[in-house]
């Protein structure tokens, strides 16, 4: 007959007590690990509740285990969910090992930092090892820390699993651990109770290292980590089915969310082997620096929480911390467009159908943390497939807001971005948050492998005057932080540990450009007059009244695209008539009488949707309603922008022009109504009117719509992307929606020529006419007007003056001839260098 | 929603061509509610800097004065556990909320 020996286990912390059952953690309250008692502590530090040896501390400090020399086992776990903390609150004060009295501290904590950053401080206390146990204590909840708290029996040990006639042990397949934390508590509990449920005898293995898996605490002590190769052995009767079993537990992440782990795709990807990587100019400019690669945190989510109440107050919580965040990041803004993309943030947290979905998850269950991931993601998701490539974009800033109130509901704290000099920061995309907690003196430019000309990074980087690369290639992310690379925005290149040469060389170039750039300031109010005599309007692309100011100080000679839906965007009602004819008249008046003023119709759609006209949603906007078919339908507010822009007759040498068009049948009606108005206001003479040609069909039927214009204008952008067919801001394709492709230029060549045969102009408003490499080709195909952003003036009329017409022409018949738009770019190239030799070149 | 966020993000890539309009942000809302007898065993609610709902089972307040702190108070307004901590830091455990 055995002698029952006694053994008291002491409280180790102070605080009030809670029954397990009550413990919002399944792997707790159900007991899986063993029974014991839970504790939310009023003290902060964790005494041992009986002599042993610490057989395992978890490095993280949340989790200790000790042992007695009878085999008793506890295990104690300070809070839920606090291995997320990786280790940041706690302090250890013994080591796996060490022999520990009854009442000695093992484990410090801060319990106001894990009451802020982690799900609870709810503290566990269990007996691993499975002894009976009575309580001590009376009906007082409250305890204080070394109170003998239970009585445990020791005479009549559960009988441990004897070890099974030995047979060969058989091995699984390695098996990658995809729980973010290793083998923590609870993982690790399910696990050991899963193996428990096999005669075999099983072992778990890290390397050299292995532990009996039926053991909690054995596991955890093997202190294993995500990516760790584990195998599993077992010997006897069931090992086969027992290795089965607990290979694949394993795999799928012992009862935790996990996400399956595939090959590492960035560690995948090879350093690049060449010395030069390309991209796409998102913001022109040259600097030499280091690398600094950037990496965005990864966040562990808990999937469920059973207090629906709190993870609402939680989610509040931080939704109302994150827009205050936002607040004082657009109050100390670096630029404005900064700051409005914060604004735009703020706006994206307002949303009502985001809530919407979070709420019902939470209702559901999940935890705020999920509910609110879950939401965001599906909603970018939505974005990404819109078809539309703005949109696209826009899933960047809500993911990018998305991961900002996470890490609020996750007490997650951003570290501190400690910069290097000279900073060339690397990324796959940068979020506005990211590079709002730059120091942006320390940074000397961007490049990324995501992002177009509308991305974040192009926006700041254009904002801080910082050249930027898109688009590079995926290698360009295993670059070594600290190799030393030079950004040649201008070129689109990114040269890895560039020879001293290299360096200089674009330094002197850079030199160049400035000087270069100083001169043509000087002379930008000099005529646009070819060497050969031969003079070319250079207009300015406008949407505001001071720019319309600024281009004139800048030599403008006059306004060749005045897009007029800054009047009519982002409002709840349309305009009043007041207000646009007092805009209109403001810009003519600052251009003057002898100047042009082309005023284009509303250019708004599916694309660029205005609130008082609504809109069935188009799976393609681009290829839907917009520009003049949008104006056709609601006449009223084509009628009412005609009134108003004849009320500046007479201030400027007026001109109309329409966009979108493609069928004459849209030329004649518009025509109509815009001589109905002038007719009903008393005009003697008409304005101007004119049709953009960004449409194929439009370039193609130029012959015909030439006797009924006044003009054209080409918008290359648009026309560029109808006749590839390749979106301009499509991640992959931008570089290739290249308006230097023959097709296009063929387009132009042949609206030149229907115009000019029945003595009309042509002008070109998109970009291609802001881009000095095209200056010769343009001027050769025999357009005869240039509409450019207000800055580019000085130096496209600087273009204009060094060229001469009868080798322009020359030059474009030869390039019509031409198969790419990179034979186009090099030929162009060439005849840079022959004809200017000797003095500098300007890129862009 | 799209043409909400289409509008919101149209200004952010043009923000020189669009007003800016106030808006009143969202209140914050209140979920560490405390009971009368609470706020006075904690020094009246002049003494309170700051309170939140944290940790599943406390109400985190911030006080002025921790000494107007009155213990025993507290626990006759029946919070069961008072957990002060440095710089007048206080966690009052109220237990699980209902859900």
């Amino acid at each position: 007959m055995a002698t029952t020996q006694q053994l008291q286990l002491l409280a180790p912390l102070s605080g009030l007590l809670m029954p397990l059952e009550q413990v919002p953690d399944p792997v707790f309250s159900s007991r899986v690990i063993g029974d014991g008692l839970c504790i939310d502590p009023t003290s902060q530090t964790l005494r041992a509740p009986l002599a042993g040896v610490v057989s395992n501390v978890q490095d993280s400090g949340h989790a200790v285990s000790i042992t007695d020399d009878n085999g008793v086992q506890v295990l104690m776990h300070i809070g839920l969910d606090t291995v997320n903390l990786a280790g940041k609150g706690f302090s250890r004060l013994v080591q796996e090992g060490q022999r520990v009295e009854a009442g000695q501290p093992l484990i410090e904590f801060d319990a106001d930092y894990i009451a802020v950053h982690a799900r609870s401080l709810l503290t566990l206390m269990l007996v691993v090892s499975g002894e009976p146990f009575t309580w001590l204590t009376g009906d007082s909840a409250l305890v204080d820390s070394g109170q003998p708290l239970l009585q445990l029996s020791l005479g009549a040990p559960a009988p441990s699993a004897e070890p099974e006639e030995e047979g060969e042990a058989l091995f699984s397949k390695p098996v990658t651990l995809p729980n973010p934390n290793g083998l923590h508590a609870r993982p690790a509990a399910v696990f050991a109770q899963a193996a428990k449920g096999f005669k075999a005898s099983i072992c778990l293995h890290k390397q050299q290292a292995s532990a009996n898996a039926k053991s909690l605490v054995a596991i955890m002590a093997l202190q294993t980590a995500q990516g760790d190769a584990l195998q599993v052995s077992a010997a006897g009767a069931d090992a086969e089915a027992a290795i089965k079993a607990l290979a694949e537990l394993l795999a799928s992440g012992c009862g935790e969310a996990v996400t399956a782990i595939a090959a590492e795709p960035v560690a995948a990807v090879a350093a690049p082997a060449g010395k030069l990587l390309r991209g796409v100019c998102a913001s022109t400019g040259s600097a030499f620096g280091q690398v600094v690669q950037v990496a965005e945190q990864k966040l562990e989510i808990v999937e469920f929480a059973s207090d629906q109440a709190a993870q609402r107050g939680q989610l509040e919580r931080a939704l109302a911390q994150a827009t205050e965040a936002l607040q004082v990041l657009r109050d100390k803004a670096a630029s404005t467009a900064q700051g409005e993309i914060f604004k735009a943030h703020q706006e994206l947290l307002e949303d009502p159908s985001l809530l919407e979905q979070a709420q019902a998850l939470i209702s559901d269950g999940k935890s705020a943390a999920f509910a609110w991931n879950r939401a965001t993601e599906a909603t970018a998701e939505l974005f990404k497939g819109s078809g539309s490539s703005l949109l696209a974009e826009r899933a960047l800033d809500l993911m990018d807001v998305g991961q900002r109130v996470l890490k609020l509901l996750l007490g997650v704290q951003d570290s501190a971005w400690a910069l290097p000099e000279q900073a060339i920061l690397i990324a796959e995309q940068l979020t506005p948050s990211q590079t709002a907690s730059l120091d942006t003196r320390k940074v000397l430019g961007f490049a990324t492998v995501g992002g177009g000309a509308t991305s974040h990074v192009a926006i700041l980087a254009r904002a801080l005057g910082l050249p930027a690369i898109c688009g590079l290639p995926v290698q360009v992310l295993a670059l070594a932080s600290g190799t030393p690379v030079l950004l040649d925005a201008d070129q689109g290149e990114l040269h890895l540990e560039p020879a001293p040469a290299v360096i200089a060389q674009l330094q002197a170039r850079r030199q160049q450009q400035q000087q270069r750039q100083r001169q043509e300031l000087e002379q930008s109010a000099q005529a646009a007059v070819t060497r050969d005599g031969h003079h070319f309007e250079v207009t300015a692309n406008v949407a505001s009244l001071a720019e319309a100011e600024q281009a004139m100080d800048l030599g403008g000679e006059g306004v060749g695209l005045l897009r007029s839906e800054f009047l009519y965007q982002d409002r709840g009602v349309a305009p009043s008539h007041e207000e646009q004819a007092a805009t209109y008249s403001a810009i003519a008046r600052a251009l003057g009488p002898e100047r042009n003023l082309v005023v284009r119709t509303l250019d708004v759609g599916g694309d660029k949707p205005l609130a008082y006209v609504p809109m069935e949603p188009e799976a393609n906007p681009f290829l839907g309603m917009r520009g003049i078919r949008l104006c056709l339908e609601r006449p009223q507010l084509l009628r009412e922008q005609f009134r108003a822009i004849l009320a500046s007759a007479g201030l400027a040498r007026l001109h109309i022009m329409l966009p979108m068009v493609s069928q004459l049948a849209e030329l004649r009606q518009a025509r109509q109504m815009l001589e109905d108005e002038a007719l009903a206001l008393g005009l003697k003479e008409l304005p101007k009117l004119g049709i953009m040609i960004e449409v194929p069909s439009a370039a193609l039927l130029a012959d015909l719509f030439a006797p009924e214009v006044d003009f054209f204008s080409i918008g290359t952008n648009d026309l560029t992307q109808y006749t590839l067919a390749m979106d301009r801001d499509h991640p992959r394709l931008a570089s290739q929606a290249d308006s230097f492709h023959p097709a296009v230029l063929r387009l132009i060549a042949s609206t030149a020529k229907a115009a000019h045969a029945h003595g009309k102009w042509v002008g070109v408003c998109g970009a291609l006419a802001s881009e000095t490499l095209a200056v010769p080709l343009l001027l050769g195909l025999g357009v005869d007007e240039l509409s450019v952003s207000v800055p580019l003036i000085p130096a496209i009329k600087a273009g204009v003056r060094e060229v001469e017409l009868s080798q322009c022409q020359a030059l474009a018949g030869r390039i019509l001839g031409l198969e790419s738009a990179e034979q186009v770019r090099d030929a162009l190239h060439q005849h840079r260098q022959s004809t200017l030799a000797p003095s500098p070149v300007l890129e862009n | 929603m799209f043409e909400k966020l289409q509008r919101a993000l149209w200004k952010a890539l043009t923000p020189d061509l669009v007003p800016d309009q106030p808006k009143a942000t969202a209140p914050v809302k209140d979920d560490a509610a405390l009971d009368e007898a609470v706020i006075a065993a904690l020094g009246g609610a002049n003494n309170l800097k700051s309170r939140q709902r944290v940790a599943l089972t406390r109400v985190r307040v911030e006080l002025h004065d921790p000494t107007l702190l009155d213990a025993t108070a507290l626990r006759n307004a029946g919070v069961p556990g008072v957990m002060a901590l440095v710089g007048g830091v206080v966690h009052l455990l109220v237990g699980l909320s209902p859900t």
